[in-house]
């Protein structure tokens, strides 16, 4: 569904982000995207989004190649819009209506779908959010705006999602519904985390990266999570000091006992 | 459009008040903004009273004290501004109650989206420079120093800065990652929207009715 | 210090609020000839900014605070055109949204505070920068406030020469220039003397940010910002 070659990028004045990553992400696939902070994540959803173009490499969605100069042509540009979505880190940069209804509204009616209303109520309604559907999107809960967020993109229907860390701000119950919803939305998801805990719940395949923005790590989640040499290359894991049955060791040793996201298998 | 309609309603009332100069009047009218305010009329008029409180207080005795000595005194005056201020804060305070500005200002789509996307902001940096001074008051035991306050002053303003020059740039993404920037109007409508069987048609259904899931909604 | 509703009598607003129209229609012109897509979102941030500035408690020597206008910083950073529709947006949030300021008294607030500070700032800059930086930034800051100052009080002092009964008692503000402006550019010296002190500590942090060059997305703010220099 989207094929990714060799992409080098860096911010303006800013050391590279990314560097030399390939990856495709085929159709239905639950994509899990790991990384310390820092580590490239934003940037490549970014890029996956069009919002950003490489300085090197080559970015196609399905099969078409994504070039500024391409999302610039109405057609294209719509369809891809309205195919592949973003949710980004913080929520409130994607809240710009008057009204919880206008926002969900907004993408399906400035894409010229049809029934933007109307899908503005459903969504509001999965989410959880019928009653706050004439609320000023500011005046929301963090945990609100997320969902505010998600069902302002998901009113789209896109085929590709795209998430940037969607669980940092939910409590447990939110983030148990949005695993949910992921499990059963049937489309393509692309989740990025560094909360190993919650990664096995998001996906079947893990694509991890280090610092520097360099691929570590391309294949079945499961992998990535027992091979605690690239955990912590990757900076996900580090030692520390235990407490093992109120005794805390004195001294770093590497961990022996298992970890809930081991467990989780 | 009726938001709209409301603020403008608002600003013609507030303008025709500042043309009357009967204290009576303006009396008269105050009752009568209060009596259509409906239920919430006593905490708005308590919010009106406070807000004016300082500057009409420091106004008025200012006033009453000069003009005693100067022996023009009139508490025909002191009624006058009073009221006159007392009214209109008050419909401002009833306009803000049941309007929603962000909608109002919709008659221009540039001038809402700036407004809605600031007002946003507004509370999150409220609520960063709280936590700021709250640290700031738990890190100093006793009086701080004139450069220490200064510092911290900056450092508030500082961190406002990054901030708002990150999240001008993360929105303009966000919009554009929403068709924000882009015109489609001369498109036609897209032919493929799947109904609930897969039918294709103009018409958007949901797809299922609701999220199934095994956690309990809040 | 800005002017509260019900004190300006409509032959000073309405006049004003013309004035402003034209200088709003000026910015906006400007910054859309500059800024493109981002104009939106910059401006809102700037905004923000500029309602967040306000919040900040400034030092006072004496041992008082202040809030600060931060409208010297607004357009020393950024530029006249941003920093005076930053200021008069966050102007208008405050009377519509939050029900706090006078929306008759909008127009003279802004073009007072928004316009006249922010335009000092950048004159005082740039006539100084070239003698010492920092003190350029110190006069600029102090003389936005001070200025801002001037303004408010010649707008408040004029209301009892324009607008009286036959018999000379006031129908608006009840105090003439020979009253307001001591009253409002005595203390205002010393507020002034706090916003340099903030105003240059922020420079030099925008500094060593790299924040007077082009932030991160490539073109400059304003257009006629110090960013370019």
């Amino acid at each position: 569904m989207i094929e990714l070659n060799g992409i080098r990028y860096a911010w303006p004045d800013a050391p590279t982000v990314l560097d030399g990553v390939s990856l495709s992400v085929r159709e239905g696939e639950k994509l899990v995207l790991l990384g310390a902070n820092g580590s490239g994540k934003s940037t490549l959803l970014k890029l996956m989004n069009g919002l950003i173009a490489p300085q090197t490499g080559s970015y196609s969605y399905c099969g078409e190649a994504v070039t500024p100069a391409r999302l610039k042509q109405g057609a294209f540009a719509r369809r891809f819009r309205s195919e592949v979505v973003l949710l980004f880190q913080h929520p409130e940069a994607m809240l710009f209506n008057p009204t919880v209804r206008d926002e969900i509204a907004y993408g399906p009616r400035q894409l010229g779908l049809p029934d933007a209303v109307a899908r503005a109520e459903h969504w509001a309604a999965a989410l959880g959010l019928a009653p706050l559907l004439d609320a000023q999107p500011f005046s929301l809960s963090g945990g609100q705006k997320q969902k505010l967020a998600l069902a302002a993109i998901l009113a789209l229907e896109p085929r590709l999602l795209l998430l940037d860390e969607p669980v940092a701000s939910l409590d447990p119950r939110a983030s148990g519904w949005l695993v949910d919803f992921l499990l059963d939305c049937g489309k393509t998801v692309v989740t990025s985390t560094h909360n190993l805990s919650m990664a096995s719940e998001l996906g079947e395949r893990a694509f991890v990266l280090g610092e520097g923005g360099r691929l570590l790590f391309d294949g079945p989640l499961q992998d990535a999570l027992r091979d605690r040499a690239l955990l912590e290359a990757a900076n996900l894991v580090h030692r520390h000091r235990h407490r093992h049955g109120g005794d805390t060791h004195a001294y770093m040793h590497a961990h022996t006992h298992s970890h809930d996201w081991e467990s989780s298998r | 459009m009726r938001a709209t309609r409301w603020l403008l309603a608002y600003l013609a009332a507030v303008v025709a008040v500042t043309f009357i100069h009967a204290p009576w009047l303006l009396a008269a009218l105050l009752v009568l903004a209060l009596a259509a305010s409906g239920a919430g009329r006593w905490r708005i008029a308590r919010r009106a009273v406070l807000a004016v409180l300082t500057f009409n207080l420091t106004v008025s005795l200012g006033y009453a004290a000069v003009s005693l000595w100067q022996g023009n005194f009139s508490v025909v005056y002191l009624l006058l501004v009073n009221l006159r201020v007392l009214l209109m804060v008050y419909l401002g305070f009833w306009f803000v109650a049941r309007v929603n500005l962000l909608e109002a200002v919709r008659f221009s789509p540039t001038l809402g989206f700036v407004v809605t996307l600031a007002a946003g902001q507004i509370e999150a940096f409220a609520r960063a420079l709280r936590d700021f001074r709250l640290a700031f008051a738990s890190r100093n035991a006793a009086a701080p120093a004139l450069s220490a306050r200064a510092r911290h002053a900056a450092a508030q303003a500082g961190h406002l800065l990054d901030k708002s020059v990150c999240m001008a740039a993360e929105t303009a993404l966000a919009m554009r990652s929403r068709g924000a920037f882009d015109d489609y109007a001369g498109l036609p409508s897209p032919a493929c929207v799947r109904g609930p069987g897969g039918e294709v048609g103009p018409v958007w259904r949901p797809r299922r009715p609701g999220v199934v899931t095994a956690y309990k909604k809040p | 210090m800005h002017i509260p509703d019900g004190f300006l009598s409509p032959q000073t607003y309405l006049p004003a609020t013309a004035a402003a129209g034209l200088a709003w229609a000026w910015a906006a012109r400007g910054l859309r000839r500059s800024l493109d897509e981002e104009t939106v979102p910059r401006l809102a941030a700037m905004t923000a900014l500029a309602y967040g500035l306000g919040l900040v408690m400034v030092p006072i020597p004496g041992g008082t605070s202040g809030h600060a206008l931060g409208v010297a910083m607004l357009g020393l950073l950024f530029g006249v055109r941003l920093g005076f529709l930053a200021y008069s947006l966050v102007l208008l949030l405050q009377s519509l949204l939050f029900g706090a300021g006078g929306i008759t008294a909008l127009a003279v607030n802004a073009l007072a505070m928004g316009l006249a500070g922010s335009a000092a700032a950048a004159a005082a800059f740039g006539a100084l920068r070239r003698l010492n930086e920092t003190a350029a930034v110190a006069v600029a800051a102090w003389v936005s406030v001070v200025l801002s100052g001037l303004f408010v009080a010649l707008a408040l002092g004029v209301q009892p020469l324009i607008a009286h009964r036959e018999d000379g008692t006031p129908l608006f503000f009840p105090f003439g220039p020979a009253i307001t402006l001591p009253a409002v550019l005595i203390p205002h010296v010393f507020i002034g003397a706090g916003e340099a002190l903030l105003t240059v500590l922020v420079w030099r942090f925008a500094r060593a940010r790299k924040w007077l060059t082009p932030p991160a997305g490539g073109r400059g703010a304003g257009g006629e910002g110090l960013e370019r220099a």
